[in-house]
Parts: C-alpha cells; sequence; structure tokens
C-alpha cells in the first residue's frame, strides 16, 4: 500500500485533501498502468483522470480500505476497457475514410526524425499491439496485467473477482492466440531492429 | 519423438520470446509523470460532474413542484364547483334541521308538543 489505511478512510468520509493525497500517491503507477494498457501515450492523463474520477465517485461504496487497492486497479481496468472499445469503432470508421495509401504515407512521415532507440520502442510497440489485436478486448487488458504488469494470479483473482482457475485458463487461451499470431509474424526478434 | 522434442523446443523458444518482447514493452512505457495539468483537470471535472448532477436533481424538483401546481389548479377547477353544489354548503343550519326533522320543527313552533 502506498498510503496508510486512515487517510482512505478520510477520503471516503468526504475530505478532499486526503483524497488529493491519494490521488498523488497512486497517479504514477497508475498512469503507467495505462499507457500499457492502452499503448497511446497522448490519452493516457485523460483516460486516468476517468479512472480517478470514478474512484471518487465510488469511494463511499468501498468496504474496507484494505481492498483499496484490487478496487483501483478495477476501476483502471474497466476505463482501459471503455477506451479500447470507443478507440476501435473510432479507429475502424477513421480508417474506413482513408485509402491504403494514405494510411502508407501517414505511417512512413511519422517515422522519419526517430532516434534508433525510439525507433525499436515504436516497433516493440506496434508489434504488441499487432499481437493483443488478436485477443478481445477483455484478454488483451488480462493478458496485460499479467505478463506486461506482472500482477500474481491472486492479485487479478481480487481485481476480477473471479476464482484462480477461470483465470488460469482464460489467460493460457489468449496467450496461445498470441503465440500464434507471434508465430505467424516471424517469432523472431531481429524483426525489433530499426533499419 | 524426435519432431515432438524440436516442436516442444521451438514453442518453448518462442514462449521465451515472447517474454521478452513483453518486458521491452514493459520497458518501452516506464511510469510517466503527470503534468501539472492532471490535478485541477481532475477536480474540474469532479466538479462538472457534481454540478451536472445537482441539475437533475434541480430538474427533478422543479417537475415535481410544477406537477404539484397544476394538480392543485385542476383540483380546484373541478372540486370546488362540485362542493358548492351540495346542500350542506348552500343551505343554513335552520333549513338543514327543518329538511332532517321537518314534523318536530314544525310542532314546536306551534306548542303543540305536549
Amino acid at each position: 500500500m502506498l498510503v496508510d489505511f486512515e487517510l482512505i478512510e478520510r477520503a471516503r468520509s468526504g475530505d478532499g485533501s486526503a483524497f488529493n493525497q491519494v490521488v498523488q500517491a497512486y497517479r504514477k503507477r497508475i498512469l503507467g498502468t495505462i499507457a500499457r494498457l492502452i499503448s497511446r501515450s497522448e490519452d493516457v492523463e485523460d483516460v486516468g483522470q476517468e479512472v480517478f474520477l470514478r474512484l471518487y465517485d465510488s469511494l463511499d461504496q468501498l468496504r474496507t480500505a484494505e481492498v483499496f487497492e484490487p478496487w483501483l486497479y478495477r476501476l483502471t481496468v474497466n476505463a482501459a476497457y471503455d477506451y479500447l472499445r470507443r478507440q476501435r469503432r473510432r479507429q475502424e470508421s477513421r480508417m474506413s475514410d482513408l485509402t491504403e495509401q494514405q494510411v502508407m504515407l501517414a505511417d512512413a512521415a511519422a517515422g522519419g526524425k526517430k532516434s534508433v532507440e525510439e525507433q525499436r520502442r515504436t516497433k516493440v510497440r506496434e508489434l504488441v499491439e499487432s499481437l493483443l489485436s488478436k485477443v478481445s478486448e477483455e484478454d488483451r487488458i488480462l493478458l496485460t496485467m499479467k505478463e506486461v504488469e506482472g500482477l500474481s494470479l491472486k492479485e487479478l483473482e481480487k481485481i476480477y473477482g473471479v476464482n484462480e482457475n477461470a483465470l488460469k485458463v482464460r489467460l493460457f487461451r489468449a496467450r496461445q492466440r498470441v503465440l500464434k499470431a507471434f508465430e505467424a509474424e516471424g517469432g523472431d526478434l531481429t524483426q525489433l531492429d530499426p533499419e | 519423438m524426435n519432431r515432438m522434442d524440436s516442436s516442444d523446443k521451438f514453442d518453448a523458444g518462442l514462449n521465451r520470446k515472447l517474454d521478452q518482447v513483453f518486458a521491452e514493452y514493459r520497458a518501452a512505457f516506464p511510469d510517466p509523470d503527470a503534468s501539472a495539468a492532471f490535478m485541477p483537470g481532475l477536480w474540474q471535472r469532479i466538479e462538472s460532474r457534481r454540478s451536472a448532477n445537482m441539475n437533475v436533481f434541480r430538474r427533478l424538483a422543479q417537475v415535481c413542484v410544477g406537477a404539484t401546481l397544476a394538480l392543485t389548479v385542476i383540483m380546484g377547477a373541478f372540486l370546488i364547483p362540485h362542493f358548492e353544489k351540495l346542500p350542506v354548503y348552500s343551505a343554513s343550519y335552520v333549513d338543514v334541521l327543518e329538511a332532517d326533522h321537518p314534523n318536530t320543527y314544525v310542532d314546536i313552533l306551534a306548542g303543540d308538543i305536549k
């Protein structure tokens, strides 16, 4: 826990400055998780604010301060899920407006002035984005929480409120699908090396 | 047997590489610092949500008050004329008494009661 229970209790009872302290303690971690869940840095703060807004609205529903962290992660997962769904719908309509040539030109222009390190980061991001697009938004988030965020099954169990075995099965299936996609893309890390 | 071994090795290799991709992805997105506009923006959203909720309640209260007033006017318009027509409201006490006990009343006045 990054804050003590007493601070959470104070925030629960409507103390604005206590709520501020809670946000300040957790915002870096939550923004990082959101960045990796949605892989779009320009929208991270917006989704982060949405998470803390939902926290503010639902603090009185929190049973005990002990379950605060799983609760916050659940809000994060839900906000990221809502964002990804909106984004997929928006992207579908946007992409249908552009010709393939326009998309290629836009990609080339975006990748033009990057350092070697940045280029590799962009490639990793694109690869992961492409691999995770092969599974549903729910599985994408679950897989990211496990494989990228490094949360344990016990922690995921608390966040999702689902038993460990069900999570294991779901994670296994999602990972298998991603592995298949990775294999189809060559399964090779040299593709991440900048040209 | 050899084919299965090589397939297992391939899968293990692929799994390891995928783990590596995820690890690189994790490193490519370190936890970012929030901008200076984060907290003011958050409180602005909280305030606007709160005022939106207040507006909904205010609207609801206005609708309730309006409906109550309309109901009062309608009840007044229909029920007051209806009550005015009842004899108990249009006659005097003596008239009502006379209607209830016509004979006794006359007898008392005439002094014929023994």
